[in-house]
């Protein structure tokens, strides 16, 4: 009868426990920093996928995309794989280390749990950020169509990378309480520095 | 069977979660009136305390539980109390 406000109570109990865990094991703090290093990776990338094509003369929306989404699969697996193994490496000998000095199994507590939990999340954040990055500048290619001209797909793509980084660099201005602006133009500047690169590369005939 | 009134435990536990956690997570407990932790000494890691918990019926099973939970390591049982009324150590000529 009172399922509804069973539902609600157990996740609210869910949600405490998240928290908890997130107290004991620091989750939020290295999945806010693999989340903004690792979207800044997946824009920077998909900014050489686009500069690529575009030089190389591809002016089939379908080519990019597909060149994207198989580079942003690599690169969510890749980040999967690396921060899961990473991860759960140094939160068990983190634990060990603990067990030792404890003379205990800490395995089924708290601590225990939150250092599984915090692996999860992390190697979530991890796999995620590039992958939904990425997919973010190729929108204006998926909606070519829409648009009519790759051409213009290409500079609005180009357009929400550097629009991205800006909002990264602000995030990260946000965290270290600086100025919001300062950050966000320094990002931007490693997406232009990106871009100037590539077009460097094919004046020099590469 | 007589219930048990005060318990005085010698633990070492890791710094997170803190004893204002742990003081909370034990006073919750059902036969509880009241927790005292007091800490004896804190590593790099870890932290001795002595946690003193007083009630009408302490259910000692629910209490290792809770700090265990937490990390806690429980090295000795250095003070109970049992009975009807609660009864404090007599200090005696031997003393």
């Amino acid at each position: 009868m009172d399922e509804p406000g069973n539902q609600r109570g157990y996740f609210a109990q869910h949600i405490n426990s998240i928290r908890e865990y997130n107290r004991i094991a620091g989750i939020a703090e290295i999945a806010r920093r693999y989340m903004a290093m690792n979207a800044f990776d997946g824009i920077l990338t998909i900014i050489g996928v686009l500069m690529g094509n575009y030089l190389a003369g591809v002016r089939d929306a379908g080519i990019v995309i597909h060149t994207g989404i198989a580079t942003s699969i690599a690169m969510g697996v890749s980040g999967f794989w690396g921060a899961y193994l990473t991860e759960a490496a140094e939160r068990r000998r983190d634990l060990v280390e603990l067990e030792r000095i404890l003379l205990t199994d800490l395995g089924q507590t708290k601590i225990g749990r939150a250092s599984r939990v915090a692996v999860i999340i992390v190697t979530l954040v991890d796999g995620l950020a590039p992958v939904l990055a990425a997919l973010i500048v190729l929108a204006p290619l998926f909606a070519a169509r829409l648009v009519g001209n790759v051409l213009v797909s290409y500079v609005l793509s180009l357009a929400v990378a550097l629009l991205g980084l800006f909002g990264l660099g602000a995030f990260l201005g946000r965290i270290s309480g600086r100025n919001l602006l300062g950050y966000g133009l320094r990002t931007v500047v490693a997406g232009l520095v990106a871009i100037a690169l590539s077009f460097l590369l094919e004046g020099v005939g590469l | 069977m007589g219930n048990l009134r005060r318990l005085v435990l010698d633990v070492l536990k890791p710094l997170d979660p803190n004893i204002v956690e742990l003081v909370l997570f034990l006073a919750d407990l059902e036969g509880v009136d009241g927790v005292n932790i007091s800490i004896n000494e804190i590593d790099r890691r870890v932290e001795n305390v002595k946690i003193t918990i007083e009630g009408h019926d302490l259910n000692y099973q629910n209490i290792v539980q809770t700090i265990q939970e937490h990390g806690g390591s429980i090295h000795s049982i250095d003070e109970v109390a049992a009975g009807k009324m609660l009864i404090e150590d007599v200090a005696t000529s031997q003393d």
